[in-house]
């Protein structure tokens, strides 16, 4: 009954982004799901801005799962960003992507990523690695709760 | 060393660490795990130094568990003085601790924690909790490689 | 200004007024007294002129009777037409003054005698000569008597209007001093006044000054008691926590062991063994749930409400999501109403529709097909929320003790519990200013009402319970 979205998956390949839901779905993680396709995209949704200006900074998703090559804006400009506002900081970014660039590991890290995993291949432990990513993130992470974003402008650091 | 520290448990009850360790072993996620009691000792650890000089900071520990309330030093702190070093920073940190508190929710994230779980007081849910928090962090994510953890990082963001 | 003070401030405006009036009449005053003294002037110059005159006409007539000469005729001739025009002019000049008046009435026919005389001698000279004329001149002896009475009646005229411009002069003075007083008199009070008036304003002030300085006194005793509560909330809040943390710890533990007797020493237990494990894990965990509960109800009695203008449906949607795992795996109807938008702190009165329906999915579990109602209605002119479940029921007898910390109307065998959740939802409900309150029937359901005592914004329709067919949105498991 819920609208609101726990997870965005930013993911230009449709057939990824179709694995990835029906294995969310398959294990009851997540039923709201939205999916953004572009760099752009994802940060309209998250800046409550754009196409997604309804949106509210209280209500983030809890959790992005983050692919790094994307049209537009790619996955690193987009963690940057969420990274460095006070109001999207806090939402927990797992970068998921086919990358094994040591590279792409390091900055992910040195830019605040919350995780970083590799897309197997293969499809049994694909769907097994977003299984354990949907469980311990939806079940056993413990998000900021709504309203918190708000809140937590006001601690100044 | 020859066997790198797997996971840092950062945890000042020993009846907590014990309960911690045996689901982490029982479902054979971790070998290495070192056991901090207090803040200062997990910060000579972390930063290879005091009783801990012999450590190197490129064999970081792949995940550290953090308890919240400790003494000397507490979590909170100890998550900072981490942030807060080139050397450091990369490193995974999941806050493991009995508090729901939003105000340490706030001040956790705020300090670019990687994740919070709750301590369950049952004892099938906690061991649940650790279990999945070791099979995503220790299976799942891909850490921080060794190049991640050197000051004056070229790939600085 | 208080309205004394607005009395004493017209008076000086009033005395100013009056003065400013008398001052003006005074001038009006001066002015009349003014055209009085020309007045006079002009008749006593007319009747110095009459006077001229009429010797002009005896000199005139005199020349000629001893000279016959015609120089002395137009002298006299003149001098009668002037008397004439004089006598013309008087009345009007003395128009003001009958006594006057009379006066000329008795200086005419004197006047006009003598020149009646006058002119006989002429008459006399002309046909006769200087000789006859001399005789008739003689024989007028009675002449001298006429001027006299003439002068006479002049002089008299002339010191009456003397007089009269004497007597008009000391009453204009007269009153010119009257003014003078009473302007001088006014000046004076309206000083006085002023000054009172200044002396009432400082009192003011004073006045005025001292309740400001109390006021702010109290003020910062008010601050400083506010600042002791402030701090007494903030140690109660770490005390709390602390608490809370440290009751957690040992519980875990005793959980924890028991679990791992369970899990490794299962072989060696027997079935009593083991259920005596599961008892001390179960109670471990009742108490986790305790501490849990009173945390957050001692929380609720210290926190500050944030209030927002909040639409109530979308906190009972969340309110549901959180309680779906609940029923998960039961058959559970949800016949939901539309809500109302209020203002209120949003997170505290989602907990109050999380306990409610946690209740409600609680006490519905023994039911095949349970239904869950939530909506609005009107009582007494107020919104009343209601979640009303056909579950087990309670006894109305016991309801006084819902609300109640720890009490609780069913057996803990029976179904689990803390007796804190309702409390809870007591306390957040007053908080708002609202009330709540329940109906129930055993074996039937239980219905809980709320209010949110605050003023509502956007009111929607009222609605109705039971809620109608058509107004319900369902959902299903």
């Amino acid at each position: 009954m819920s609208h609101k979205v726990e997870i965005l998956l930013v993911e230009d390949g449709v057939e990824d982004a179709e694995l990835t839901i029906r294995a969310l779905r398959r294990y009851k993680l997540a039923n709201n799901i939205h999916v953004a396709e572009d760099g752009a995209d994802a940060l309209d949704f998250l800046f409550c801005r754009g196409a997604h200006e309804g949106r509210r900074f209280s209500h983030p998703p809890k959790l992005v799962l983050l692919d790094l090559k994307l049209p537009k804006i790619n996955g690193m400009e987009v963690l940057r960003s969420i990274r460095a506002d006070e109001r999207t900081k806090a939402i927990p970014v797992v970068v998921l992507t086919s990358s094994k660039e040591e590279r792409d590991l390091v900055t992910g890290y040195n830019l605040g990523v919350s995780a970083y995993v590799q897309k197997p291949v293969e499809f049994e432990q694909f769907s097994e690695a977003i299984r354990q990513i949907g469980m311990f993130w939806m079940l056993i992470n413990q998000a900021l709760p709504p309203g918190a974003f708000a809140a937590s402008n006001a601690y100044g650091d | 060393m020859s066997h790198d520290v797997e996971i840092l448990l950062v945890e000042d009850s020993p009846e907590d660490a014990e309960l911690t360790i045996r689901a982490l072993r029982r479902n054979k996620l971790a070998n290495e795990i070192h056991v901090a009691e207090d803040g200062a000792e997990a910060l000579d650890f972390l930063f290879c130094r005091g009783a801990h000089a012999d450590r190197e900071f490129s064999h970081a520990p792949r995940l550290v568990l953090l308890d919240l309330k400790l003494p000397k030093v507490s979590g909170l702190e100890v998550l900072r003085a981490l942030r807060a070093d080139e050397r450091t920073r990369a490193i995974p940190v999941v806050i493991l601790t009995s508090s729901k508190e939003e105000r340490d929710l706030i001040d956790g994230y705020k300090l670019g924690v990687n994740a919070y779980a709750q301590k369950p007081v049952d004892f099938e849910q906690f061991s649940e909790t650790v279990r999945q928090i070791g099979m995503f962090w220790m299976l799942i994510n891909q850490a921080p490689p060794p190049g991640a953890f050197v000051a004056s990082n070229a790939q600085r963001a | 200004m208080t309205s004394s003070s607005k009395a004493i401030a017209a008076f000086p405006l009033l005395i100013l007024t009056c003065i400013g009036t008398l001052s003006y009449w005074s001038e009006v005053r001066n002015d009349q007294d003014r055209g009085w003294v020309t007045h006079t002037l002009h008749v006593v110059e007319k009747l110095q002129t009459l006077r001229i005159d009429i010797t002009q006409c005896e000199t005139g007539q005199r020349g000629y009777m001893l000279t016959g000469k015609d120089r002395y005729l137009e002298l006299y001739q003149a001098g009668v037409t002037q008397v004439r025009q004089d006598l013309r002019e008087l009345p009007d000049l003395t128009a003001d003054n009958p006594n006057e008046r009379e006066a000329i009435t008795r200086l005419d026919p004197l006047i006009a005698s003598r020149l009646a005389e006058l002119n006989d001698g002429i008459w006399v000279r002309k046909e006769s000569g200087l000789l006859a004329g001399a005789e008739a001149v003689t024989r007028a002896n009675n002449g001298e008597k006429w001027m006299g009475q003439i002068a006479s009646q002049i002089s008299e005229m002339r010191d009456t209007e003397a007089a009269l411009l004497t007597s008009r002069l000391e009453t204009a003075a007269a009153s010119t001093r009257k003014i003078k007083i009473v302007i001088v008199g006014g000046n004076a009070l309206a000083i006085l006044i002023l000054l009172a008036k200044y002396v009432v304003i400082r009192r003011e002030i004073d006045k005025r000054n001292l309740a400001e300085r109390s006021l702010r006194l109290s003020n910062e005793r008010l601050e400083r008691r506010t600042a002791e509560l402030s701090e007494t909330n903030i140690e109660l809040e770490s005390f709390a926590y602390s608490v809370a943390h440290d009751l957690r710890a040992p519980l875990r533990h005793i959980a924890g062991y028991s679990g791992v007797l369970v899990q490794d020493y299962a072989s060696r237990l027997d079935e009593e063994g083991l259920r005596c494990l599961g008892k001390v894990s179960d109670c471990a965990q009742k108490m986790g749930r305790l501490v849990d509960d009173l945390l957050s109800l001692s929380k609720i009695g210290r926190q500050e409400l944030k209030f927002q203008n909040t639409p109530l449906d979308v906190l009972l949607e969340q309110a549901i999501d959180d309680v779906a795992p609940e029923w998960a795996g039961r058959k559970l109807e949800w016949q939901i109403g539309d809500l109302f938008k209020v203002e209120c702190d949003p997170g505290l009165v989602q907990q109050v529709f999380v306990n409610l329906l946690s209740n409600a999915v609680k006490y519905t579990r023994t039911r095949e097909h349970a239904v869950i109602q939530v909506g609005q209605t009107r009582q007494n002119g107020e919104r009343v929320v209601f979640v009303h479940d056909n579950g087990v029921g309670f006894e109305m007898q016991y309801a006084g003790k819902l609300f109640g910390v720890f009490q609780r109307l069913h057996k803990a065998r029976d179904f689990e519990g803390t007796g804190v959740g309702l409390a809870t939802v007591q306390r957040i409900i007053r908080k708002h200013g609202g009330r709540i309150w329940a109906e129930a029937e055993l074996d039937r359901g239980a219905t809980f009402f709320f209010t949110l005592g605050a003023p509502e914004k956007n009111t929607s329709r009222a609605g109705k319970f039971p809620i109608p067919e058509g107004q319900m949105h369902v959902t299903q498991s």
